[in-house]
């Protein structure tokens, strides 16, 4: 359901000049609501190595029940060790050739951005969801746009705990993570986990993560869970917690620095941090027997962090594995796609990780597909929603319009929330505790004005009356008043029914001025029952019955309360 | 011996000071009540030491009719309070305010006629001026109070009366009293023994007349004021009450020049501000707001925006699962608010307490400051029941541990517990702080049915994933869940 706040925005569309209205104009409608769009097309990737596919049979079921039509290229699952019967038993149709897929498909679902050849087989119109990584595809986003094809890029889906479902990057990072322990493991000599045997014990192997995000934390894992001593290091002190819960070890710098974006991601850092970075890394190096990178900074080169003297530092039979190896390595030796050994260290950088477990890594990244979709399907079919965060923001061209990077939010643009009038922080923020002492006047409400009219109001009296019992009766009243005000303020507020009928009680002093009245001798000096007698004596019957009901009640009242035990 | 008085008003009133400070805490509190009752012994015996002493009084004629008066008082009281049920004090409390109101109304009436304390070293003006607004307070606070006392007791309904134009009446009336004073005190000869005149010879007194008149203007503008509040006020309006009833004995002594009655009159003013105060505070609203129009009147539009139009799954229970579920938990929170008392159903859930708290779990009440029709009226109606003081906590002090609760039992509360008060901006009670209910494990909500609280608005709570519905009289429903237990 739409938020008012959205709904009114649409209608100020029309005359808004925001970057965001003025992008919605240019993208003509921003909904694909024709319902004609359901054919979708799996072509086999084609990328050297690459084994994944972007669909399982379990997908392409929950692609059919959101009211798509799946065809799929025969032999796309093969790699991943899906074969094309599962598919078809899904559901789908196996087509012959990629040909067909591209020319028939209104929507491509890829696990690579476009490769050449497939490139001149988009149709156009088409729409595509893959991974894109835009900002080092400038080619490819002019060819697509030129196609006038809408792109989605998985790579740019916002890290929004609403889109956590959709993260392909957070589900492949993890496979990755595991999967470098585990090639790291293939080419150890050791154990993993120390051994006690009849032929004498073996020590665990020692194992530093380097970068703490979702690839580091499943290494962490993984290694772990082969018997490993694990440490790790982040930029980010806050990640210190989820080290220590997976069982790892969180190395720490003398230095402080802020290290977070607004994403969630890792930042550059300072010259002065990067020394104790790398002193601490030296040291490390000598010491353990695995080191695994996962050190990336988004849209920038892969900082080295293990320098080449690092490497040679370590032991003979160690290992180190890059998985910043695409973005140019963590490690000063790191080849890409290689394993390569140096000094009897071993130094791997495949770029491939997530292909060796190309199952797996399928039907997540088919899942995290399937979950974008079902957002995007809404009461009209499949549409593409620029007022959908996630879509606005992995959108790389919609229509042939470029729209990356993506327009800023319209925050602007936003109307003020109609019911202004009402405070803005509702509950606790205004309620301090009325139980403790000295919760004088500052507890009151706040304005000033009722002070300094007051103090006016006394000043006039006593520039314009000439009367001392007033001045007197005055000067009793007000201080009174203040210490009336201090000592209930601290009364519980168990005890209000209490203290009102207290105050009922002692009010009934007025029972004062009911007997002085009575007692006035008349002026003739003869009594009598007079007019002002009378009055007196009726004052002082309805005072007495207050005096009397309040003491008694509340003295009934106070004998309930009672502490538990007693 | 010409200063005893003075000196020992001056230490009843230091006693009536320490009353109310008694109350901070449920230990200090007889020892209050007992520090109120001595300064009263004390004050009353002064005032006879005053009367001996004083040049235009006599003791000895007037001891009959003051012992006669006082015991007549004493007895109705005593009465009363011995009488009154639990569920009642707001009337009663009502009542007793009305009762100051009207003494102030006499005594001022009774001065004016025959001054007993000689009016030295001021000015007769300023005098006159005393009584006309002390006359002015407790006949507001005397027909006001007499109307909340009816609506109180629903001897007069608690919709609000609304005059087409009432607060340009109210502005007339209060200008009219205003003006009628200027002709007042400007008359200074009436001031002695008129009282001994014959009523023809009073109503011949065109100032008499002024005073008289101007005393039933006043009463109309109470009865006024407190027929366009609306019942769910009603704790607004008897703390308010209160602080003019106070206000009425100050004015009371200035007109005396008493010392005890100005200080006891400001304490009470302070007390009934204060309780305001909190209770507008309790329910997001200003003074004024509730005054001159509050729910229901011209401000709301009650169970519209939000209200009524909730629709969505309620989960319904029976009294045997929710005993399973107490039966399970470990901590227990009971919301209770005025539904409860009128179900009278505060005996048997103290029993449910007990049952509970024997077998370990920690059971405890949430009290919103203003469930009841009283300032800690809830408070007394379970400490009547025989539930300990120290396990019933202000919201402020227990909201904090809902999330960690397991089990809540909303019983006869629906306002209190709105989570839309939080979220909501185009609720008519957004903003209003509530017991957070809706974050613990599971919340069960006793209910006669669907219906909306006073404040009119619809509940999002009751259609929450956490909550479920037990319908039905609130005191048969738990004493079904109590049976269930006994029988575990």
């Amino acid at each position: 359901m739409e938020s008012p706040a959205i709904r009114m925005q649409k209608a100020q569309d029309v005359f808004d000049l925001s970057p965001h209205a003025l992008f919605a104009v240019a993208c003509g409608s921003t909904k694909n609501g024709d319902g004609v769009l359901v054919k979708i097309g799996i072509p086999k990737e084609t990328h050297d190595g690459e084994r994944r596919v972007a669909a399982t049979p379990d997908t392409v079921e929950k692609l059919l029940k959101l009211g798509f039509e799946v065809q799929i290229e025969s032999g796309a699952g093969e790699a991943a060790r899906l074969p094309d019967a599962g598919f078809a038993a899904a559901g789908a149709t196996v087509v012959e050739s990629a040909e067909e897929i591209w020319s028939n498909s209104e929507l491509v679902l890829k696990v690579r951005p476009p490769q050449p050849p497939e490139l001149e087989q988009i149709q156009e119109g088409t729409h595509l969801i893959s991974l894109f990584f835009p900002a080092q595809n400038g080619h490819l986003i002019e060819a697509l746009a030129g196609k006038k094809c809408t792109v989605l890029a998985l790579d740019q889906i916002p890290r929004i705990s609403r889109a956590q479902k959709m993260d392909v990057l957070s589900s492949m990072a993890n496979i990755a993570g595991y999967r470098a322990v585990i090639e790291a493991a293939n080419h150890f000599g050791s154990f993993f986990s120390g051994q006690i045997t009849a032929a004498g014990r073996t020590r665990p192997a020692q194992v530093m993560v380097i970068g703490a995000g979702v690839a580091g934390l499943a290494a962490i894992a993984a290694a772990r869970g082969l018997g490993a001593e694990v440490r790790a290091f982040d930029v980010r002190p806050a990640v210190k917690e989820q080290v220590e819960s997976l069982g790892a070890r969180f190395l720490e710098l003398d230095f402080e620095e802020p290290a977070e974006t607004d994403g969630g991601y890792a930042k550059e850092m300072s010259d002065a941090f990067l020394e104790a970075e790398y002193a601490l890394f030296a040291e490390q190096a000598k010491e353990v027997d695995i080191i695994i990178t996962t050190a990336l900074i988004p849209g920038k080169k892969a900082p080295e962090l293990i320098t080449k003297a690092m490497v040679e530092s370590m032991k003979p039979g160690s290992i180190v594995v890059d998985l910043a190896a695409e973005q140019g390595g963590n490690c000063a030796y790191t080849q890409p796609d290689r394993a390569i050994e140096v000094k009897g260290v071993t130094i791997l950088g495949y770029t491939d990780l997530t292909c060796r477990l190309a199952t797996h890594a399928s039907q997540l990244f088919a899942t995290n597909l399937v979950n974008l979709l079902s957002d995007m399907v809404g009461e009209e079919g499949y549409a593409v929603d620029i007022d959908d965060e996630v879509v606005r923001k992995s959108l790389v061209v919609n229509k042939g319009v470029v729209s990356w990077p993506p327009p800023p939010e319209p925050e602007k643009a936003v109307p003020p929330p109609p019911t202004r009038e009402v405070p803005q922080k509702p509950a606790p923020a205004p309620v301090t505790k009325p139980k403790a002492a000295g919760h004088g006047t500052s507890n009151g409400p706040g304005a000033i004005w009722p002070v300094l009219v007051s103090v006016l109001a006394l000043l006039g009296i006593g520039a314009t009356v000439d009367d001392p019992q007033l001045v007197h009766n005055l000067t009793v009243f007000v201080l009174a008043c203040f210490v009336g005000w201090q000592v209930v303020w601290s009364v519980t507020a168990a005890l209000h029914t209490p203290l009102m009928s207290v105050t009922n009680a002692i009010s009934g002093i007025i029972v004062v001025g009911g007997m002085l009245q009575v007692a006035v001798l008349q002026g003739d000096g003869g009594g009598g029952l007079s007019v002002s007698v009378l009055l007196g004596a009726a004052a002082i019957l309805v005072a007495s019955i207050n005096i009397a009901g309040g003491f008694l009640v509340t003295q009934r009242m106070l004998k309930m309360f009672r502490k538990e035990g007693k | 011996m010409d200063y005893f008085p003075n000196m020992a008003y001056l230490a009843a009133g230091m006693l009536f000071i320490l009353s109310l400070g008694g109350l901070s805490k449920q230990e200090t509190a007889q020892r209050g009540n007992t520090y109120g009752i001595i300064g009263m012994i004390l004050a009353v015996l002064t005032v006879l030491v005053g009367i001996e002493q004083g040049d235009n009084l006599d003791l000895g004629k007037a001891a009959p009719l003051l012992a006669g008066t006082i015991l007549v008082g004493f007895v109705i009281g005593g009465f009363l309070a011995a009488r009154v049920a639990m569920t009642a004090m707001p009337q009663l409390v009502a009542i007793l305010h009305s009762f100051v109101g009207l003494a102030a109304v006499f005594v001022g009436l009774s001065s004016y006629l025959d001054p007993a304390v000689p009016v030295t070293g001021g000015s007769h003006t300023v005098h006159l001026i005393e009584i006309w607004l002390g006359v002015a307070i407790g006949a507001i606070t005397f027909t006001g109070s007499v109307i909340a006392w009816a609506k109180l007791r629903g001897s007069m309904s608690g919709t609000p009366l609304l005059l087409p134009g009432r607060h340009l009446l109210n502005l007339l009336v209060v200008l009219v009293i205003v003006g009628l004073a200027v002709p007042f005190i400007q008359d200074t000869n009436a001031l002695h023994g008129a009282g001994h005149a014959s009523a023809e010879d009073l109503l011949s007194s065109t100032p008499f007349v002024f005073l008289l008149v101007m005393t039933l203007l006043a009463s109309l503008l109470g009865i006024h004021l407190v027929m366009a509040i609306g019942g769910a006020d009603m704790p607004v309006v008897v703390s308010m009450l209160n602080s003019y009833s106070g206000w009425a004995a100050a004015a009371a002594g200035f007109m005396l020049s008493n010392d005890l009655l100005i200080i006891t009159g400001a304490l009470v003013g302070s007390s009934g501000a204060i309780l305001s105060y909190i209770m507008c505070r309790a329910m997001n609203r200003s003074i004024w707001n509730v005054i001159f129009g509050g729910f229901g009147t011209d401000g709301g539009k009650p169970a519209s925006g939000s209200g009524g139009t909730l629709e969505g799954q309620v989960l319904e229970t029976a009294a045997d699962e929710v005993a399973a579920w107490a039966l399970g938990a470990k901590e227990i929170m009971i919301v209770p608010g005025y539904g409860m008392a009128v179900a009278r159903a505060q005996h048997l859930v103290n029993d449910f307490t007990k049952i509970l708290r024997d077998r370990g779990a920690n059971v405890r009440y949430a009290i919103h400051p203003v469930a009841g029709r009283l300032p800690g009226h809830m408070n007394v109606l379970l400490a009547e029941a025989g539930v300990p003081y120290d396990i019933v906590l202000e919201m402020e002090e227990i909201n904090d541990d809902c999330p960690k609760t397991d089990l809540v039992l909303v019983i006869g509360a629906n306002d209190i517990v709105n989570p839309g008060a939080e979220t909501d901006e185009s609720s008519p009670i957004f903003g209003m702080p509530v017991i957070q209910v809706w974050k613990s494990s599971r919340v069960v909500v006793f209910k006669r049915g669907m219906g909306v609280g006073y404040a009119g608005v619809a509940n999002p709570l009751f259609f929450e994933d956490n909550t479920h519905m037990l319908f039905g009289d609130a005191g048969a429903s738990v004493q079904d869940i109590v049976s269930a237990l006994r029988e575990k």
